[in-house]
């Protein structure tokens, strides 16, 4: 195997990277060889797609698969072997119905169709040992002798950025909202992948335009999020216990949440977020659910411990799974993209043998004193009292906002965001979102004349409130995002976070400082383009790049 | 006394560490610092604790040449419970870090809900577990693995693979073949009784499906060594599993052959399992495989470019035989998972 995907990746030899028999994930390098092969696959499939809707033949169904299939590559998404030796097998049927309809449509439309080369040929093997050779002829790493590590390091910037964007646009998929323009975008960014592209130039402005891309897709996802649920509303939400059997709920996926509240309406069991689904208790029709009580626990690196201590079933969906112990083995259960072997995945929204699970454990047996945290300041609560904000901005009792979020990780040096968020000054306001919030959301930061000095704006997914929210004052004083008293403080661990990097850089946002450490796959040339051209800024210490935000000390 | 670092290594790659004196035995001192390794007998009689010594030295204790071959023994493998430290050890697991309990093994209660006779000498015996002090219920237990049955007040304890999966009900199913004159089977067949209470002890044991990609799984069964597989192929059933699967199951003679409507019924939810019934001394009017289950076995492995994992669970003469026959034929050894039934 190889991987330098996520954050947490082996970097202690020369060559960064996880290349022995597992990866720091815990993905082991089977299930590693078979999502590069898989990548490829789909590769394939994207080729004839995006010719096929050049002819006005598109076929959704497709890109579907491809959403799916590049979502359970993600890092800590889906570690089960045999799930990707089935979807080779479906991927390799579903590029040859595309193939057929792209050649249809060709001949009707009286073109000799494309002899395509490359992954659009590609045939599965047999059985693992043929999938496994295959694979390691098509990993990231595949041609680096050639090219050099620069053009391997853009070439992963694409695909992890890509990556991301499919998750996304899976997010909002599931939601019922989907794109054309979207899919046809993903269709284009694999088919230039599948080339094996060399200029850095091309390389460099395709990762620009990803990031356009998701900013399309991320206001799909925040369409799809408040048209299924509303917009969030400032919330308070339980941190404790209440008494009873319960189901806690990990990952991002706000539907299969209400499935879930649905299923379990007057059933007496209580519904937990955890993680990431902590945004759910701010949005209105979710929280109209009395019986979803509250939030356990904390970011998703802390699920060890907690899931085994959690007196009931546990479902994961989307993503953010690390290995499931024994403790709780027989008890999680997975949902969407997400699998681990061994462990139940429920697969069409029948969440029976989870409610049935929940009724045989324990659940809560004791009652604890109450601790709230408060949640919801989506773009709509924020815009809502833009006129206050912007009154305290103008009169000086708001010096500067930051935004101090992104993924949370389990590496030392993340820190640095819990000291950032409590040490900045009095008369700032700390904006967040993403699950890196859960080092500080607990702390008490008050308020500047009634504006909460923390304001949690939802998931990783609702980046684009952030974005909104940020043009929105921009728009107010005339100015340009850069010139806001504003400073973006992003801790990322996969992929999303480096679509949503791209986005903030190709709506050319400067001087986002972005850590705890930077992706293993940007070589020290690629770095310093990124320095250059958008003023990207390693961390440093948390009082230090305080102190330079304040003086708006810029790259 | 020394006290010596052991490091434990599983097959996913999980590193482990405790402390060990050197008269302690690395089962026991595993044990205290609450790692609880598969292992059933204790005493070096059954095989369950096998692992491999890659770096360091110790003595090995008394122990069963059925559990541990000589040859084995020379290469480094041992059973940890009579292993004792000499020096810093470092042992390769060959099980996954999941089989691992970090606590102690959990003592239940469970009350007998059903004793049949499924087949000549063979019962199915189900229990139900009793709500612990803290209100749970479900049966928590990997396919493959076996619980130890105690009897109160009665000095019989005997260990019995899990045939059912996991379940929320608490229940747990084994297949007993009764055996002359043996303490636990001479109870079942004259005391025991629904509504008796039993105590178990578990789950144990490192026995089960392995992760592979879509090789296929080949399971090998002698008598009750039914059980195991039968509860690998259920939760194969119940994840729907699309790997290719064989089972050969082999008794002596026909009467003696079990489960098939159950069988039958598994392969309505696993259209891929193939069922071979073996008969190894059969009437005339017999029309399935005639042989044992590695006869079988060596037969269709000749065929087979693609060497399956197999797994095999039954008396030690029929493990030792199927491994042979496995290895000759080109099957990795890593590919070969076992679950020995040795009297206790």
């Amino acid at each position: 195997m190889f991987c330098y995907q996520c954050e947490q990746t082996d970097r202690s030899n020369i060559e960064s990277g996880c290349a022995t028999a597992k990866g720091m994930c815990g993905k082991d390098a089977t299930t590693s060889d078979l999502q590069d092969l898989l990548i490829h696959a789909i590769e394939g499939i994207a080729q004839y797609a995006k010719r096929a809707r050049a002819l006005n033949v598109p076929n959704n169904a497709a890109d579907e698969f491809i959403l799916y299939g590049m979502f359970t590559t993600l890092t800590n998404v889906n570690f089960n072997a045999t799930r990707f030796s089935t979807l080779l097998q479906e991927a390799a049927t579903i590029r040859d119905q595309v193939k057929q309809s792209y050649m249809k449509a060709a001949l009707a439309a009286g073109q000799i169709p494309e002899e395509l080369t490359g992954s659009a040929v590609w045939q599965p093997a047999e059985d693992l040992e043929g999938l496994l050779k295959q694979a390691a002829t098509v990993g990231i790493n595949a041609g680096i002798e050639m090219v050099g590590p620069d053009i391997i390091g853009l070439r992963s910037l694409v695909l992890y950025g890509l990556k991301g964007v499919c998750a996304y646009a899976h997010h909002a998929y599931v939601l019922g909202k989907e794109s054309a323009t979207v899919y046809a975008g993903i269709e284009d960014a694999l088919d230039f992948l599948s080339t094996a592209p060399t200029d850095a130039e091309a390389l460099l402005n395709r990762s620009m335009a990803l990031g356009t891309l998701n900013l399309e897709v991320m206001a799909l996802l925040d369409d799809a999020n408040t048209g299924s649920f509303g917009a969030q509303q400032p919330t308070q939400v339980l941190i404790t216990p209440t008494l009873g059997k319960a189901i806690l709920i990990s990952g991002h996926d706000l539907g299969d949440l209400a499935t879930l509240l649905e299923q379990t309406k007057d059933s007496g069991v209580n519904i937990y977020t955890h993680g990431e689904m902590l945004p759910a208790h701010a949005y209105p029709k979710l929280k109209a659910y009395p019986h979803l009580v509250g939030n356990y626990g904390g970011a998703w690196q802390d699920q060890q411990k907690e899931f085994a201590e959690f007196p009931g079933p546990i479902l994961m969906t989307s993503n953010c799974i690390i290995e499931p112990l024994s403790q709780y083995r027989q008890r999680i259960f997975t949902a969407g993209p997400v699998g681990w072997p061994g462990v139940r995945h429920i697969s069409d929204k029948n969440f029976a043998p989870l409610i049935q699970a929940a009724k045989a454990l324990p659940g809560f047996k004791t009652n604890v004193s109450e601790k709230t945290i408060t949640i919801g300041f989506g773009r709509d609560a924020v815009m809502g009292v833009a006129d206050k904000v912007i009154d305290a901005v103008k009169s000086g009792a708001i010096k500067h906002f930051f935004l101090v979020g992104g993924c949370d990780g389990a590496a030392s040096g993340r820190n640095y965001y819990t000291d950032f968020a409590e040490q900045a000054p009095q008369d700032t306001v700390v904006m967040t979102l993403g699950c890196a919030k859960y080092r500080f959301n607990q702390h008490d930061f008050g308020d500047i004349g009634g504006i909460p000095r923390l304001l949690d704006l939802g998931q990783c997914n609702d980046s684009y409130s952030a974005i909104k929210i940020a043009t929105a004052l921009a728009g107010a004083f005339e100015c340009d995002v850069n010139e806001l008293p504003l400073s973006l403080i992003i801790s990322w661990f996969e992929q999303k976070a480096a679509a949503v990097l791209l986005t903030l850089l190709a709506l050319g946002i400067r001087n986002i400082r972005l850590g705890p450490t930077l992706p293993a796959f940007l070589t020290p040339n690629l770095v310093q383009v990124l320095v250059d051209k958008f003023g990207l800024l390693p961390n440093t210490t948390a009082q230090a790049d305080i102190e330079a935000s304040l003086a708006r000390i810029a790259a | 006394m020394n006290t010596h670092t052991i490091e434990l290594m599983t097959r996913d790659g999980h590193q482990l560490r405790f402390n060990c004196a050197d008269d302690q035995n690395l089962l026991a001192a595993a044990a205290s610092a609450h790692i609880v390794l598969p292992a059933q007998c204790g005493y070096g009689n059954c095989g369950t604790c096998y692992a491999d010594v890659t770096q360091g030295d110790y003595t090995l204790g008394k122990h069963n040449p059925a559990a541990l071959s000589a040859e084995d023994a020379q290469k480094g493998g041992t059973l940890l419970c009579c292993t004792f430290p000499q020096s810093d050890l470092h042992i390769a697991l060959p099980f996954d870090q999941d089989r691992i309990l970090i606590g102690t093994i959990k003592n239940r209660c469970a009350d007998i809900i059903g004793i049949e006779t499924v087949g000549e000498n063979t019962l199915r015996l189900a229990l139900c577990l009793v709500e612990d002090e803290e209100g749970n219920q479900l049966a928590e237990f990997e396919p493959g693995q076996f619980m130890e049955l105690n009897v109160p007040g009665q000095d019989i304890k005997r260990a019995y693979s899990l045939s059912n999966i996991a379940n929320w009900e608490g229940r747990l199913e084994f297949l007993i073949r009764l055996q002359p004159d043996g303490l636990f089977s001479t109870w079942l067949k004259e005391q025991a009784a629904v509504g008796q209470r039993l105590q178990v002890q578990g789950p144990k044991g490192a026995f089960g499906l392995q992760e592979s990609g879509l090789r296929p799984r080949w399971f090998v069964a002698g008598g009750t060594g039914l059980a195991p597989m039968l509860s690998m192929l259920r939760r194969m059933a119940e994840f729907q599993e699309p790997h290719p699967a064989r089972l050969y199951f082999g008794v002596n003679r026909a009467e003696e052959l079990f489960c098939q409507a159950e069988l039958k019924a598994l392969q309505l939810e696993l259209p891929q399992l193939q069922v071979v019934y073996c008969v190894w001394k059969p009437e005339d009017d017999w029309t399935g495989f005639r042989g044992t289950p590695v006869d079988a076995l060596e037969k269709d492995l000749n065929e087979m470019m693609v060497k399956p994992d197999i797994y095999l669970c039954g008396p030690p003469r029929l493990i030792d035989a199927a491994e042979t026959i496995a290895r000759a034929l080109g099957v990795p050894i890593h590919q070969i998972l076992s679950e020995r039934f040795l009297p206790t």
